[in-house]
């Protein structure tokens, strides 16, 4: 067309975009590390599956239409990427076709007609989405003029493309071709024409304007693409629409770590970190880089708030906005952070890198240090340590930039993240701030600390006497692993199981099943502790540390291999978190196991149990552990009726509320969350509601107490179903 | 302003105590700080915190306490002083009174804090002994303290009729309920930062004193035997309406108590 336009253009638009995103990712390298180039192969999956394939988007049954919308539009963009090098081709050399993609080969051909429909339909879905923002305004989306902006030039984009194709069809079929435009023409294929019924239909609607009218649309359009184009791109960054350029890398960079990154296990005995206050997270630069991406990368499609107990029931705890103020502290502190990331990687090289090299990287940066001795002169390193933390954001996290209300109002559930399509992971950075708040600043809900204080001295929550703790088992004919160490399974009972009274009949059903089924298994009895679980949501790494490895040395004093585990904490803690610290065991939970033994007709039920019946997931089951098979499974063997679901169920099933060290904490602002799921049973008309969990049991039957459902809706462990329909 | 707090070790009364023999079984025990000494040691950080005071605690016998003092710097305690001496093994609360009063003398104090009684032997004599021994003013059961001058503080305490404010002139002995305040936990920064800091062992001869002189080769009174306290039988619960429940207590009282 006019290649010294298109230098121009590109150059202009290039050049500001590669700046923006050179700052965008100093600042990220400036935060602290964190390692996500391992397992190449399964990252690409990932990729394949969560971001080209959409799959949160489209796989979910609630939001099918916009998660359709979204996925067209994203697919038609990625079928358009090749269009638009034509098309920058074609700025410079004029019929430019890459290669593969001329008229020789059926590729070309193919592809002309995928873009010509992918126009049509992305035309379509951004027509859908601007009527869903303006008509139907869903709740969980922030209706701002950036979305209308972005979808406004998304339809100028498809419009102007499809004209582009249309005025060329006319001039060279109505108009003798005077310019000797290019199009793809084979004996064996016939001509593009044929291929492309969408634009032969944009052509049709501009052919009456004339030669001279199609001439003139034809550049103009041409040039309103390519600049819309280079907008588009330059504004990406600014908002969220970043997420187009970032959600493929975030994706793949996603932690491997299953459910989600895991807690650091903290040196608590380095007491330079102490001293530093470096442990947790309470500044903007103690985020890692891969947090910071996914600040980046929030689409602030709102789907996660619209899924958690904590902002369904009131408390001001939205992730939107969660991000959003991480987002400002993180950009507002750019210049600093960038800084101070310079001097951090100085600090490191330090003693490893030569003085003049050191040098260099100080003073091209212009950074207000000067470097007069030789490596690792202490003075030098003191020197860079007061810079850096003179470049410190002012502000702390928790209670400048967030409320500390909305921190602990999370119950570590993870419905947002199971939503989120860009898998932002928001609890491990929860966490990470609780460690901040209860390592270092000792800015906690100080009434934890009864539970905390039990948990010390007698390793469990309630504080009860640690010689209790197996007081339930008395008369079962239980055995303890000090009576006798070479069972097949250590039956784990947990701290509810032992102590609360409710829970003490779980374990006793659960007892009698094994026994029942014959199974060689015994209990710690008072050598058994808290997995810590609690201690480490609310962010007592201290404390969780003291736990795990008094329980992990009286496990492997025992040799133990296998574990049956009666709580979904406990549960998750021994498998997932143990091993961190050296505690390998094959950890099962009560409901797994007992599958196991139905179907292996090691126990016969016989689905005797009358009236309606529905399951309530415990998170830390199944979205944790993605276990949700098995106890439904058992509650349909069990049960004369068909099990029902309830609304929210599966891997969006709501949270109890007592997780996340909840369970420890009132809940003083807004809907109990508990009496909101209660509801929910409620609407579902059954006479029973099963748990797999004794926080969830306690928190349902409260709930139902509270709505004065407790004699019409009982709520009990599979255990106790299974104990009373046992053969 | 200085204060002096005082803790002890005790068993930790969640557990089962078992008794053989007319002595306390140790098998399984465990020890923690005195509930009241905790409320004693908060109150001490507390004025601290609010007006400009030193803090020392004490701490006598029961071995190696140096877990619980750092616990007790955690909270903000700045000095600890541990007495360990062979001769303190029976020691009785005038004992502990007196050894306390050599401490009180080495340095000048302005207020001694204690816990009004210790979970083990429930008697809380110390805080009221060592101030007869001072021949300092006492008040016991305390549950606020507020400083008015450098001389004066005023103090609430739970009396048998009410509560009854006072104002006391200092050197002072006051002891502590646990209604006083909520002790905080140690904090997790400070349980590390304390592992540097210095904990005073002394024993009687260094404190500058004998067994004779404190009383503890022969206490004043003398632990012969421990007993199991008979457990309480539970309670019976009556369900139904008024008039059920009344009929069922009427016949309770007539047939098994035998009062009506
Ligand atoms: S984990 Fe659960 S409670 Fe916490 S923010 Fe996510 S959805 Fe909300
Ligand atoms: S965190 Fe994820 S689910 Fe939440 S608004 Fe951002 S992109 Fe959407």
């Amino acid at each position: 067309m006019n290649p010294f336009f298109m230098s121009i253009l590109l150059i202009v638009g290039l050049a500001i975009f590669c700046r923006t995103m050179y700052y965008k990712l100093w600042l990220l390298l400036s935060l602290e590390p964190a390692y996500r180039f391992n397992h190449i192969l399964t990252r690409l999956k990932n990729v394949v599956i969560i971001a080209l394939g959409q799959k949160r988007l489209v796989g979910r049954k609630k939001e099918w239409a916009s998660g359709i919308m979204h996925a067209f539009i994203f697919w038609g963009f990625c079928v358009l990427l090749i269009r638009s090098l034509n098309l920058y081709g074609e700025g410079f050399v004029k019929g430019f076709q890459l290669p593969f993609f001329g008229e020789g080969s059926i590729l070309g051909y193919l592809y002309i007609a995928l873009k010509d429909i992918m126009e049509a339909i992305v035309l379509v879905m951004a027509g859908y989405a601007i009527y869903r923002r303006a008509i139907v305004k869903p709740e969980r989306l922030h209706n701002t003029w950036e979305a209308y902006f972005v979808l406004g030039m998304i339809v100028v984009l498809m419009i102007s493309d499809l004209l582009i194709d249309g005025t060329r069809y006319n001039l060279i079929t109505h108009y003798g071709n005077p310019d000797h435009l290019h199009f793809l023409n084979n004996p064996q294929y016939g001509s593009e024409f044929l291929w492309t019924p969408v634009a032969v239909g944009a052509a049709s609607l501009v052919a009456w304007t004339g030669e001279g009218a199609n001439t003139t649309i034809l550049t103009g359009m041409f040039w309103l693409h390519i600049i819309t184009q280079l907008t588009f791109l330059n504004f990406l960054p600014l908002g969220k629409h970043f997420h187009v350029i970032t959600s493929l890398p975030n994706v793949f960079l996603k932690s491997l770590d299953y459910p989600h990154e895991k807690a650091r296990v903290l040196d608590l005995e380095d007491e330079a970190a102490w001293e530093d206050e470096s442990l947790g997270v309470n500044h903007i630069h103690q985020l890692n880089w891969k947090q910071g991406l996914d600040i980046y990368t929030c689409t602030e499609c709102g789907r996660c708030k619209e899924v958690c107990p904590a902002f369904v029931t009131d408390k001001p705890l939205n992730l939107y906005d969660f991000n959003e103020s991480l987002k400002h502290e993180l950009l507002d502190n750019a210049d600093n952070l960038i800084k101070r990331g310079k001097l951090s990687a100085a600090k490191t090289a330090f003693g490893t890198l030569t003085t003049s090299i050191l040098n260099t990287i100080i003073n091209k940066s212009k950074l207000p240090v000067t470097l007069k001795a030789v490596e690792t002169d202490p003075e030098q390193m003191e020197d860079i340590k007061a810079r850096m933390a003179a470049l410190n954001s002012k502000n702390v996290l928790v209670g400048d930039v967030i409320s500390e209300d909305t921190l602990w109002a999370c119950t570590t559930c993870r419905a947002c993240e199971e939503v989120c399509p860009v898998t932002i992971e928001h609890v491990p950075r929860i966490i990470a701030m609780r460690q901040g708040q209860t390592l270092m600043a000792e800015a906690y809900p100080k009434e934890l600390n009864v539970a905390l204080k039990g948990l010390e001295r007698n390793g469990n929550p309630w504080g009860i006497g640690y010689d209790k703790r197996a007081d339930w088992a008395d008369g079962l004919g239980v055995k303890t692993m000090a009576e006798d160490p070479n069972v097949d399974y250590l039956l784990w009972v947990g701290c509810a199981g032992s102590f609360d009274d409710r829970s003490k009949k779980v374990s006793t059903s659960l007892v009698k099943i094994l026994q029942n089924a014959c199974i060689s298994f015994a209990i710690l009895g008072v050598e058994e502790k808290c997995t810590g679980d609690f201690a480490r949501r609310v962010g007592n790494e201290m404390l969780y540390q003291m736990m795990a490895q008094e329980n992990i040395e009286t496990l492997n004093n025992y040799k133990v291999k296998k574990i049956i585990a009666a709580c979904p904490h406990c549960f998750n803690t021994l498998k997932n978190e143990y091993p961190q610290m050296g505690g390998n065991y094959e950890v099962i939970h009560h409901a797994q196991f007992i599958d196991g033994l139905v179907k292996s007709g090691r126990i016969t039920l016989n689905k005797s149990f009358e009236g309606s019946l529905t399951y309530h997931d415990p998170c830390y089951l199944g979205r944790y552990n993605s276990v949700y098979d098995e106890p439904r499974s058992i509650l349909n063997s069990v049960a004369k009726e068909e099990l029902k679901e309830l609304d929210r169920h599966g891997r969006e099933s709501f949270c109890c509320g007592a997780g996340g060290g909840r369970m420890w904490m009132e809940e003083t602002i807004g809907k109990r969350i508990n009496v909101e799921r209660a509801e929910e049973i409620v609407r579902q008309q059954v006479d029973n509601v099963a748990v797999a969990c004794p926080f969830c049991l306690t928190m349902i039957e409260d709930g139902m107490k509270e709505l004065g459902k407790e004699e019409t809706i009982k709520t009990q462990d599979i255990c106790e179903l299974v104990a009373k329909n046992m053969v | 302003m200085k204060i002096l707090t005082t803790v002890k070790k005790v068993v930790d009364v969640e557990l089962n105590i078992h008794v053989k023999d007319g002595a306390i079984v140790e098998d399984g025990l465990q020890y923690v700080i005195n509930a009241w000494d905790e409320n004693a040691v908060e109150a001490a950080v507390q004025l601290k915190e609010n007006n400009s005071a030193e803090t020392t605690l004490v701490s006598i016998g029961g071995g190696d306490n140096t877990d619980m003092i750092r616990k007790c710097y955690a909270m903000g305690i700045e000095n600890g002083i541990h007495i360990e001496d062979p001769a303190l093994a029976n020691a009785d609360s005038s004992a502990y009174a007196k050894v306390l009063q050599k401490v009180y003398e080495k340095d000048d104090y302005d207020l001694i804090i204690t816990g009004k009684q210790a979970q083990d032997t429930d008697s809380g004599q110390t805080g009221i002994i060592l101030g007869e021994y001072l021949g300092l003013p006492c008040v016991s059961n305390v549950i606020s303290i507020e400083v008015m001058d450098d001389q004066h503080i005023k103090v609430s305490r739970l009396g048998d009729t009410g509560t009854e404010i006072l104002e006391m002139e200092l050197p002072a002995v006051v002891t502590v309920s646990d209604s006083i305040n909520e002790p905080r936990l140690p904090a997790m920064r400070g349980i590390m930062m304390a592992k540097k800091k210095k904990i005073n062992v002394m024993d009687l001869a260094a404190l500058g004193t004998s067994a004779e002189e404190v009383g503890a080769g022969a206490p004043q009174s003398e632990i012969i035997e421990f007993m199991k306290s008979e457990t309480r039988q539970a309670g019976q619960k009556f369900e139904g309406d008024a008039a059920q429940i009344t009929a069922q207590v009427v016949n309770l009282l007539a047939t098994e108590a035998k009062v009506l």
